[in-house]
């Protein structure tokens, strides 16, 4: 439960988006709904411009000319659901433990996921719209990005810290090899050679880049940020696992030269399950000591980071291609220009 | 005989221009006409080049027979569309490679800057939003090259050109003050945009200049000539921001540092700085020579996705601007 003091300083989060309908406040935080109805939502409105976390709820309820306890009970339900936070007259620099970590991770990541979920490029490949350009690019880019766990994994083992290191070390050795599984899939329609000098988009490049640098500076914000790729490929859920056998599905119906590309996706996703690195993460954040505000801040700045990347990893595979339809990329030479 | 797979590539299409009955192509030193049913084989032979197809079943897509095949390639050879690849490519000058790069600099800018936004701001299409957008991002971007013209300097062997590079970092590293100013005369406060964050396509193209600056100082400067080669005159620059004060009421105090920043470039010739690089470079293999041409071209493709990126995120009222980080107190 949540509790306050005194010196508690209540603070609307830039992230809830407060609109008014027919009288009533509704609050949308996440993918959650708060609406507050007549009463409460008049006193919402009263006190909303001040929840700014320099007042107290004392100093707060006295320049609203409102009592303290009536302040009080409106915003602590609030605090419950996210909307709200109590800032620290004294200190915000209070430790969280891994595993409260890990649950504020995955409750943003899933959120920070949604807009890659809902991106077109999907829908564009299921009712059979999407180019030749965008399907075999969309198999390229995945094969590079994965290709490229030699790089951002093997950089973090190379880079990690005490506690992360057993776990960044069998990752790398776990995964440095899954690019060949599209490989395969990709030398059913290109030479091995092309397929090996083909060059990936800037958008992904970005992505591989990102998770690159990330590594260098801080293993655990690395492997937050790692964590949100790990969520949108684990398919253990029967209900996500559906959509991507489902969409599998439509790209052989309509795309049917890549069929071997398909059976590779598929072969990868279940030498995935096959490792369960499912609770790896969790694993790790039961190993790490307990983060300072500035250590969860950075870690859950890469993780939003990525899933941003990951949305511009999709517009560049539906945009690019549509507009540049040369698949596969090659690298330049003297003579291509 | 060797296969045709080994023997052609395609040259690098700038554009392609549908007319009726026929299609004009442009290289980079030519535009190539061809008639509809031309074209179409062309397109085939485009698939096909790289693929494991073999020549029956291009002869079948074409609806040629196999011996008319090495006719039709030859013929697409002669018109520039394809190329030989040449095993015996030869080492080059530093010059040499300067006089290659330039030849394509026109094309390369040009494909740069065809993405769709630019023709959206010029003819009333964008909005004072848009126009902030590409400024914030333009400040991000100005402000991460401490994060890699230094770079290029710590990696690099050859002592006149780390020299150079090192005097370049020293003329520039604090030009992001001329984007606060234009930012402030549009009413942004400071704090806020120093403790922004950029956007992910900005963020990648300064990462992609970490990462060739580790690679090659030639890969790195060639990237870094793309981005002159943008500011070589003010006739190249200033229409956008001409139109976008006259179109979307953008003050010229917000103006007037871009153009200052832009002269302050032209006055110390950051353009002919590749120029110089070249000059102390004796040879380049021809791997060395074509991963710096990569390079340069890659950086292209960064300009086109990371405008297409600013336009994505600035045109929907709802992003934020300017982007905060996530802080999971306030959040």
């Amino acid at each position: 439960m949540a509790t306050t003091s005194s010196m508690d300083l209540p603070f609307l989060k830039r992230s809830a988006k407060v609109s008014r309908e027919n009288g009533s406040v509704v609050i949308r935080h996440l993918l959650d709904e708060v609406t507050l109805d007549g009463p409460g939502a008049q006193l919402f409105a009263k006190i909303e411009p001040r929840l700014d976390g320099t007042a107290t709820i004392d100093s707060i309820a006295e320049r609203s000319s409102e009592k303290a306890g009536r302040v009080r009970a409106l915003l602590e339900p609030l605090s419950r659901v996210g909307v709200i936070s109590f800032l620290s007259a004294k200190d915000d620099g209070g430790l969280m433990s891994g595993v409260d970590f890990h649950a504020l991770h995955r409750e943003r990541a899933l959120y920070w996921l949604d807009p890659v979920y809902r991106h077109p490029f999907w829908e564009r490949v299921v009712s059979g719209k999407a180019t030749r350009a965008q399907v075999l690019g969309f198999a390229f880019e995945k094969y590079h990005y994965i290709e490229a766990a030699f790089e951002h994994m093997g950089i973090a083992a190379a880079n990690a810290s005490p506690e992360m290191m057993p776990h960044l070390a069998r990752h790398f050795i776990e995964e440095y090899n899954h690019g060949d599984i599209y490989r395969r899939g990709l030398r059913s329609l290109f030479p091995d050679d092309v397929v090996l000098r083909s060059q990936p988009l800037p958008s992904t490049r970005a992505l591989v880049n990102f998770l690159a640098e990330s590594a260098q500076r801080s293993s655990f914000a690395y492997y937050a940020g790692n964590e949100v790729l790990q969520m949108t490929e684990n398919t253990q859920d029967p209900t996500a696992g559906g959509a991507v056998d489902a969409f599998y599905a439509s790209m052989r119906r309509h795309y049917p030269y890549t069929d071997k590309v398909i059976d590779s996706f598929v072969a990868h996703t279940k030498a995935d399950q096959a490792l369960s690195h499912d609770d790896a993460f969790l694993q790790m954040c039961k190993s790490v000591p307990p983060l300072s505000r500035r250590e969860v801040n950075e870690a859950l700045n890469v993780a939003k980071n990525m899933a941003e990347h990951l949305l511009l990893f999709m517009d560049g595979i539906d945009t690019f291609y549509e507009n540049f339809p040369t698949v596969p990329r090659l690298p330049c030479d003297l003579s291509s220009e | 005989m060797i296969p045709a797979h080994e023997t052609y590539r395609t040259k690098r299409i700038y554009d392609t221009k549908r007319l009726p009955g026929r299609t004009e192509i442009r290289l980079s030193d030519r535009v190539v006409e061809l008639g509809d049913q031309e074209f179409a084989w062309y397109q085939k032979v485009v698939e096909w080049l790289p693929s494991v197809r073999g020549v029956a079943e291009l002869s079948q897509d074409l609806g040629l027979g196999e011996s008319k095949v090495p006719r039709f390639l030859e013929a697409l050879e002669k018109t520039g569309l394809l190329y030989r690849i040449d095993p015996g490519a030869h080492t080059l000058t530093g010059l040499e490679f300067h006089a290659k790069f330039s030849s394509v600099l026109e094309s390369w800018l040009s494909e740069a800057f065809s993405h769709p936004f630019w023709e959206r701001m010029m003819t009333g299409k964008g909005s004072a939003r848009l126009f902030t957008g590409w400024l914030i991002e333009l400040y991000h971007y100005t402000k991460n090259a401490n994060r890699h013209m230094p770079l290029s300097c710590a990696y690099g062997r050859e002592k006149a050109i780390k020299q150079l590079r090192a005097k370049h970092y020293a003329e520039e590293w604090n030009h992001y003050h001329y984007f606060m100013k234009s930012l402030k005369a549009l009413d942004f406060k400071e704090a806020d945009i120093a403790a922004s964050v950029p956007l992910p396509m900005t963020l990648a193209l300064s990462n992609f200049m970490r990462q060739a600056a580790r690679e090659d100082i030639l890969a790195y400067s060639i990237c870094s000539a793309v981005l002159e080669g943008t500011t070589t005159n003010r006739g190249a620059y200033s229409p956008y921001y001409e139109k976008s004060a006259e179109l979307y009421g953008v003050p010229r105090a917000a103006i007037a540092p871009i153009y200052a920043h832009l002269d302050l470039d032209v006055q110390y010739q950051h353009s002919d700085l590749f120029k110089e690089i070249l000059e102390t470079v004796p040879t380049l293999s021809p791997e060395r020579a074509a991963r710096t041409l990569d390079y340069g071209h890659q950086l292209v493709e960064h300009i086109w996705l990371w405008t297409d990126n600013i336009e994505k995120y600035y045109e929907a009222d709802t992003s934020p601007v300017p982007r905060l980080p996530f802080d999971a107190l306030l959040d």
